[in-house]
This record gives structure tokens, sequence and C-alpha cells, in this order.
């Protein structure tokens, strides 16, 4: 049987996510026998390919997370969102109470130990959106593991439940939100 | 009240005419969500989780609001209801900032415990996210609006149980929010810091500074106790983790003494004061110096046994705080008048004890505390007199009581006092009498609810108008700096109430004169109470437990020890102050040449720093004891964390010593 194709992002999060997944510990070696990673910051593969599962880490904050998004979602059949910041907005999401401007200026000039600081805009700079948003308010997101981050045993499940040929849907003693 | 018979989800159930269809649902095992309801609260159905399909009805009812019907067909559980349930969980998190990773609540919120429950894994709606602003200006307390939900059940309680009603919604529509007063900080408003808003909280909008990130209630252990602070005796339900307490609640709301005030909810949890963790004692070069304790204890008692052998029993004094458990006051009783044989004992509030009692001697002589009405008569009084006293803060929960009853029962509420009225929103008539001029004040008061009141011819309104016969109202209410015409009204008022309760504290008491307690209670006499038949009158005592130390006799009833320490040839003076912090201005005038002092507390203080010996004793929370409330009911409290190594009760402590000096 061919393997199946993962590949997974990292967006506006801590990479969190992506450490608790590793945190499965021998089930690693069991996943790895039928399962592949394409791009992924674990494989560090950063070209797009078709894969049957794309995974989200973290929230969409900026017009290159959008893209890359976007890209993800082309690109895969199932897509499942990982933490709190891909599945709600998350701790990246408390900027979006302020206005684009006061939270750049509060960043880069106004931070306490910056001395003569000034806002970057070089060409090619992704532009911040003017609020955070979760994953499934840019693109489809079929299911989801939330949790800041999510327990290696929530993770796992979902890969299980997907490898088995079902839409995982965690069950209420794994879902956390912190 | 007429049976009533339902089917709900195909089961026949019975109920009560008058229950909600929320009632009947709870008390037949329906497990309904729920997040705006609350025990004891009114019902608003503001946030309707609890919705049901009644047949018949052509849309989905909030359970909570729906009155109960003979014969109503009720689904509570389907694909459609829970749809809707989820659906609204989904709204409440998209309307505000639910970050539970940065949430105070985490772990201990409903909204999120029925998210987990619903598996809500995503929000389909758009985010508002406003800025809404945190309120940080109570000493205790902080609302953070970006959590709330606006289930009004910090609203409801403020009004309903504790009766102060400072929190109410303001604004309309996405702005809505719930705001203190007239929109006040909550440090500045009438708010009396009381915590009941923050138990009932569903989220993490209102929390307590003294609590937050000590631990989650899954981690602590929880201690059901009582609260011996100031002599109201309220229910406490500490939650202990690793030694240390994380946060005290009411373990019933609505019960009684259930609602707590910021001493018993949060000044606990914050010790401010050093504590006094081993023995010392001071050294030839005149520091004080720590030591193990039982080489104190041996130094203490080999002292005290010298100077009783050299000078007699009477050379040594004792004086007790009566903060102190009645354990710790009865051991230090028979030390004092036991062990020592001493006659000078007293307590730190020894005088007002004297003062309460005199005042009842000379107003009848078999009359006893016993004409003191429990707590709980303050809520169906229609009538309240507040002589001299600042419940609100020195007794919050009487304070709150007395706010309930005027704002719920209106019953009218009078206060007398030259300079405070903590009461200001509520009283019918404030009597300002001139400093100095309280007691004729009070005669004349009761010279006029005599003049009007319906006993005029009795017996007992005789003997106490007798005295008055001199008395003119209008000219001596001018002279006592009060109108007249708000006497007479104060006087018709009385006259005409029903259930009148006369409550005295501070302002009374530090008078320290005898003839404003017989004023009182020959007032108290005149207005009667006409459910019982008895003067109702409630003093509000100094201490947690003066009420214990006063029955147990600790303080002299005619003798003050505290003013005639000096010159009456006292060598020594022993000191149990326990978990009191007593402040330099409570303290006798300890004689320079008084030869030793041992002080036994908790906490470092000026008096410790006066003593020869200093003593550890434990805090209440660290042992078990029994207190006495201010209307005289003994209540157990529970031992909620360890004491410090090597810490012994002050109970031990005492007997040890006698143990040495009967040696």
């Amino acid at each position: 049987m061919a393997k199946v194709k993962v590949a997974t992002v990292w967006l506006e999060g801590c990479s969190g996510c992506h450490m608790s997944f590793l945190d499965i510990d021998e089930a690693i070696i069991d996943l790895a026998k039928v399962v592949e990673f394409a791009r992924s910051p674990i494989t560090d593969i950063k070209e797009f390919v078709p894969v049957d599962v794309g995974i989200v880490e973290g929230s969409v904050g900026n017009t290159e997370e959008e893209e890359v998004l976007k890209e993800l979602r082309a690109h895969c059949k199932i897509l499942m969102a990982w933490g709190d910041c891909a599945c709600f907005g998350g701790v990246c999401a408390m900027r979006s109470t302020f206005d684009k401007e006061e939270v750049l200026r509060r960043g880069y000039i106004e931070t306490e130990s910056t001395y003569k600081g000034k806002i970057p805009c070089p060409p090619g700079v992704p532009a911040l959106l003017d609020q955070v948003k979760p994953a499934n308010h840019v693109v489809k997101v079929d299911c989801y593991v939330p949790g800041c981050p999510p327990e290696p045993k929530a993770i796992l499940y979902a890969l299980n439940e997907l490898l088995a040929g079902r839409i995982p849907v965690l069950p209420s003693d794994m879902m956390r939100f912190d | 009240m007429k049976e009533i018979t339902l089917t709900i989800n195909g089961k026949q159930v019975k109920g009560k005419e008058g229950d909600t269809v929320l009632d009947i649902c709870q008390a037949n095992g329906i497990d309904l969500p729920t997040l705006c309801h609350y025990k004891g609260l009114s019902d608003v159905g503001a946030c309707r989780l609890c919705v049901v399909e009644i047949e018949r009805e052509r849309r989905p009812v909030p359970a909570c609001t729906y009155p109960a019907r003979d014969g109503l067909v009720i689904h509570t559980h389907n694909e459609k209801l829970e749809k809707y349930r989820r659906l609204i969980l989904e709204l409440l998190f998209t309307e505000r900032n639910h970050l539970c990773a940065q949430c105070v609540a985490s772990g201990d919120c409903e909204l999120q415990s029925l998210a987990y429950e619903y598996q809500m894994d995503n929000a389909r709606y758009p985010y508002s996210w406003p800025a809404f602003p945190v309120d940080p200006v109570n000493d205790y307390l902080v609302i953070d609006h970006n959590r709330c939900i606006l289930c009004g059940r910090c609203i409801r309680t403020c009004d309903e149980i504790v009766g102060v009603h400072t929190l109410d919604f303001g604004y309309r529509g996405w702005k809505d929010m719930v705001i203190a007063d007239l929109n006040q900080p909550l440090g500045k408003s009438s708010c009396i810091s009381c915590g009941a808003c923050f138990q009932v909280c569903p989220t993490g909008a209102i929390f307590s500074k003294s609590s937050a990130y000590k631990g989650r209630p899954e981690e602590c252990q929880k201690v059901n106790s009582i609260c011996p602070i100031c002599g109201v005796g309220c229910q406490i339900e500490a939650l202990v983790k690793d030694n240390r307490l994380v946060r005290i609640d009411s373990p019933d709301l609505t019960d009684n003494r259930g609602i707590l005030c910021h001493k018993g909810r949060f000044a606990i949890l914050d010790r401010k004061h050093e504590r006094v963790n081993t023995a010392l004692v001071r050294n030839s070069r005149g520091k004080l110096e720590s030591r193990p304790l039982s080489e104190a204890i041996n130094i203490a008692a080999k002292k005290l046994a010298e100077l009783k052998a050299r000078y007699g029993n009477n050379s040594i004094a004792g004086i007790a705080s009566s903060q102190a458990s009645n354990e710790s006051l009865k051991a230090f009783k028979e030390f004092i008048t036991g062990t020592i044989g001493s006659k000078l004992i007293d307590t730190l509030d020894g005088d007002i004890y004297r003062t309460i009692i005199q005042g009842i001697n000379s107003y009848q002589d078999k009359a006893e505390l016993d004409t003191e009405a429990s707590l709980e008569e303050i809520l169906k009084a229609d009538c309240i007199l507040v002589a001299g006293a600042n419940p609100l803060e020195s007794h919050p929960v009487v304070g709150a009581y007395i706010t309930r009853a005027a704002r719920q029962k209106r019953a009218k509420l009078i206060v007398i006092d030259p300079t405070q009225n903590s009461f200001a929103y509520h009283t019918t008539l404030w009597l300002k009498p001139k400093e100095g001029k309280e007691a004729l004040a009070l005669s004349v008061l009761t010279k006029a609810t005599l003049d009007k009141g319906s006993k005029k011819g009795s017996a007992q309104a005789k003997k106490i108008a007798s005295p008055l016969s001199n008395i003119n109202v209008r000219q001596d209410s001018e002279q006592v700096g009060i109108c007249a015409d708000d006497l007479l009204e104060a006087a018709e008022t009385l006259g005409k109430a029903r259930h009148s309760i006369i409550i005295y504290g501070d302002g009374i008491l530090q008078n320290k004169n005898p003839m404003l307690i017989t004023s009182l209670l020959n007032l108290a006499v005149i207005v009667g109470n006409q459910s019982t038949g008895k003067p109702r009158i409630i003093s509000l005592k100094p201490k947690g437990n003066s009420r214990g130390a006063w029955d147990m006799g600790v303080p002299n009833p005619s003798q003050s020890i505290m003013k005639n320490l000096t010159g009456n040839g006292v060598k020594a003076l022993y000191l149990l102050l326990a978990d009191d912090y007593v402040d330099a201005s409570e303290l006798p005038n300890l004689r320079k040449g008084m030869d030793f002092i041992v002080v036994q507390s908790s906490y470092l203080s000026s008096a410790t720093s006066k003593a020869n010996i200093v003593l550890p004793s434990p805090t209440w929370a660290e042992v078990g004891g029994k207190y006495s409330t201010l209307d005289g009911t003994v209540k157990s409290t529970s031992r909620l964390i360890k004491s410090p190594d090597g810490i012994k009760t002050d109970s031990e402590i005492l007997r040890e010593i006698s143990k040495h000096i009967k040696k």
C-alpha cells in the first residue's frame, strides 16, 4: 500500500503544535511506516506537491500566511487544523483588538528596549492583515485539534482516525483550549 | 402547592405549580446546559442554552423562564436543539475575546466546559474582537469586560443575594456591559468587595487578584469551615493547594451567613504582616533573637515563677485579644487565674465589655446579653436604627443585610451618627447629633418616641419616662444639633414599626459611656418588636471572638486591668494576641518599668517589639477552634493549612508553661 502523503505548514504560531506532534513518542515509528511527509517544517521541504492530508498550525495574520494556506488547501484532499491559533485565532489574535498601525508602532518603536526604531517596510515583507483569522475563516477546514498546544494523544487520535478513513472529531475529554 | 404532571422526553414526570421547566428537569435528573441560571437567583433567559422544544410552541423556548404547566410535552435533547446549543456557544465565543490560553479562569470556566462538552472545535462566525476596558481599580477584584458573556449572574447576585446592587447593565446592544453604579470604576463605586460576583461569574470576566494563577480547583483540596474574623460567623469553603490558601468561597451563597465579605474572602489570602516563626528571646544586648521554643518556654516559666514567688500572684497580669479562639482563651484564663493565681485578667476590648454590661445593668437588673437579636432578624425588619456604627466597614455582612432589608423590604433606615453614614443611598433619615451630644440625642429620641408610641401608659414606659420628664423635644433637639422635625419623624417611624431592630457599634462603644447603652435599650423597649415582644438590639463587638471571651468571663466585669497596669505592683504582663495584629493604639501602655513582658502572637507588631519573650502563635487557619458569633452561637472552624514547623497551639504553650511553673 502506498504511504499516505502529509504536508504541514507553520503559520502564525509558536511551533508548539509541531513539537507536541513530535511528542507522540514511539508511536511515531508506526506512523512513519504508513505516512510520508512532504512539505513540512520537519522535513524542511518548501515545495508543495499534491498530498492526501494537509495540516495547518498557526493563525493567518499576514498576506503570506494567507497565500500559503490557500496553496496548501489547493494541494490537499483533507485539511486539518492544529492548535488554538489555527482553530480560533489563539494568542496571536490578541492583537486583533488593536489597530494594525498601533501594533506595529508598539512593537517596533515604543518597545522599552528600542532606540530610534522604525517600522520595517522593504518590498517583499508581507503586510499584516487587519485582523488575525483562524484557518477556517480563510479556507475550508475539514477537522480540528484544538489545544495550546494540543495534547500529543489528541494529535495521534486525530491522525489515526484519518488513517482509518474517518474525519476526526475530538471527544470531549480530549478537548482543551489551553 | 398543586402537583402537575408533564411529559419530558417521553417520560412522565411530576412537579409543582410555579416551577419552571428547568426546575422540573433538574429535579428529575435531566441535565440541561445553563450559563445564566444560578441557584437562588431569579431567571432571565439570557444565555438561551437551556432551550427546549415544547409541543404546540412555535419555537424553542428557554426552560429556565418557561413556567411549567400540567400536560406539557417537552423535548430537551434532540439533534436540532444540540445544534442550536453549539451555535449559541460559537456566538458567545466570537462575540468577545475568549482566549482561553491566557485566561485566569481556564480550567475553571463554565463557558469553556460547555464548549468541551459540545465539542466546539471551531467557530464559524466572524470574530468581532471588541476592545472593552479592563477595570482593575478595586483592591481585590478585576473586571475584564472582554470575557463577559452578559449572563447577568453578577448583577442579580449583587442585587438579590448581597442586596447592594452596585452592578447593573450599562449601554445597549454591542456595547452592553456590566457597570458599577453610574459607570464608576468598581473600586470607586458603592461596591463592598464581598466577591460574590466573582464566585458566580461563569467565565474569567470577574476575577480575584488574590487567587489568580495560584491553582485550579481540581488541583486543590476543599475544606469547609467558618470565618472567625469579625464574629458574624460566615460559612466558608477554602481551596488549598500545597499548604497555601488559594481561594475562599461561600459553600452556598443563599444560605444563612453565606455571602462573605472582603475580609473573609480576600484579605486572609494576602498575609501582609510579618510572621513570628520561632520563639524570640531578648538577649543581654537587648535584642530579640530566635531560640528554640522549649528554651523560650523554660525562660518564661522560670521568670514568671520567680516574680510570682517574690512579689505575689497579683504582680502578674494577663491580657488577651478577643480574636483568640475559645480554646486559647480558656487555657489563658486557667493559666492566669489558676496557675499564676492572679486576679488581673482582661481582654483588649474589656473596657467595651464593661461599658455594655454596665449599660445593661443600669437599665434592668435581670436583662443580660441575650436581648441581642440574631443577625437574620435584620432581614425581616421593617425599621432599622443604626447608631454609631459603620457595619459595612467593621462587619460587612451585617452591612449587606441592612442594605438588603432597606432595598428589598423597603425597611426604614435611620442612622444616628455625628460623622459617618455608609448607607447614604438607602437612609430614610440621618440624624447627626453634635459630637458628645449622642446621649442627649438618644434621650430626646426616646422621649419623642414615648410621646408618640402606643405603649405610653405601660408600667415599663412610665419607668423609662420618669428620668426623661424634663426633656422638651423641640428645644433639646436644637441643642443636640438635630432638626426637631427630623427627630419627630424618626420617632414616628420607630413608633409605627412592627419589627424594629437597633444596631450599634464602634461609634457608641468607643465613648465608653454606659448611659448610651442604657438609652438604646430604653428605646428598644419602647419601640419593641411586635413579633417577639422583646427589644431587639445588636451590638457590633470589636473583635472576632469578643462574644466568646465575654461569655467565658475572661475580662473582669467591674475592673479594668488595662487602665491600671501602672502603679499597682504589676511586674509582669502576659499578652496573648494569637493571630490578632494589634496596632499600637490598641495596646495598653506597656509600662517602661515593667520587669517582664511575654507576648504570644502570630505576627510581629509594636507589641512584640516591647516583649522580653515572644512566643509564636498559629493563625486560626492553622488550628481548628471554637468561636462565638456576635449573636452568641458557638461555631467550630476547621484546620485549613499546616502551621510552620515547630509552632504549637496557644493552649499547648500555655499548658507547658504551667507545667514548668507548677514544678
